[in-house]
């Protein structure tokens, strides 16, 4: 890609990454969760991707530590999920309504999906981009 | 002999089809109440989220996306098995 895509890129990752941080962590306030922000934070890094073709970025991720990643946080997701009957009245009672630290399982869980979402969609399209080449 | 059977196979889904799209429910008027009633007035209290959306999806039918994640897990891990690169 020419230096114009380059340059907007490189200038809006950070803006998308926390735009995706932000709907993660504010899913259980406000409309967002966990596959949204899963997916815009997939769109900040296949932006980079896209811009960057021709060069190597594989000294700043692969998508195995994406996938060690994925696993680690798709069997948290599980757990909390499995032992959620036991967790969400224990959370629920320490935890104040609409504040940002409540919802119970739903904020962990929000974090937890929006991991995997994200680490799914960068680890299938940087494999389907990066094998043609 | 086949393209008879077809036809009529085509012919009697559509009806069917057609039939079904007249039974449908109108907005707003649900036969069964009870559930959505129940999600809305005591999601804030059982789960502590504000948003009733996300209560539900992540905390009342918390097996269901947990079935999703793992068919986006799988699905990587078949992309990656057909097109990925071998990394040392």
């Amino acid at each position: 890609m020419n230096v114009i895509v380059r340059t907007i890129a490189r200038t809006m990752f950070p803006f998308i990454l926390v735009y995706g941080i932000y709907l993660a962590i504010y899913g259980h306030l406000s409309p967002g969760g966990g596959f949204p922000a899963g997916v815009v934070i997939a769109t900040a890094f296949i932006l980079l991707v896209i811009a960057y073709k021709e060069r190597k970025i594989e000294h700043t991720f692969t998508e195995i530590e994406f996938l060690d990643l994925k696993t680690v946080a798709g069997f948290a997701l599980i757990i909390i999920i499995i032992l959620g009957f036991i967790l969400r009245l224990r959370l629920v009672n320490l935890q104040v309504p609409f504040e940002l630290w409540s919802g119970g399982v739903t904020l962990i869980s929000n974090v937890l999906g929006s991991i995997i979402v994200a680490t799914a969609f960068v680890v299938i399209i940087y494999s389907i981009i990066k094998e043609k080449t | 002999m086949n393209k008879a059977v077809g036809f009529f196979a085509v012919a009697l889904f559509a009806v069917f089809v057609g039939i079904s799209i007249f039974l449908i429910p109108g907005y707003g008027s649900y036969p069964n109440p009870n559930v959505p009633n129940y999600y809305l007035n005591n999601a804030l209290v059982d789960t502590g989220s504000a948003n009733v959306v996300n209560s539900i999806v992540w905390d009342y039918r918390g097996y269901d996306t947990m079935g999703e994640e793992t068919v986006l897990i799988v699905a990587t891990i078949g992309v990656v098995l057909l097109v990925g690169r071998r990394v040392s």
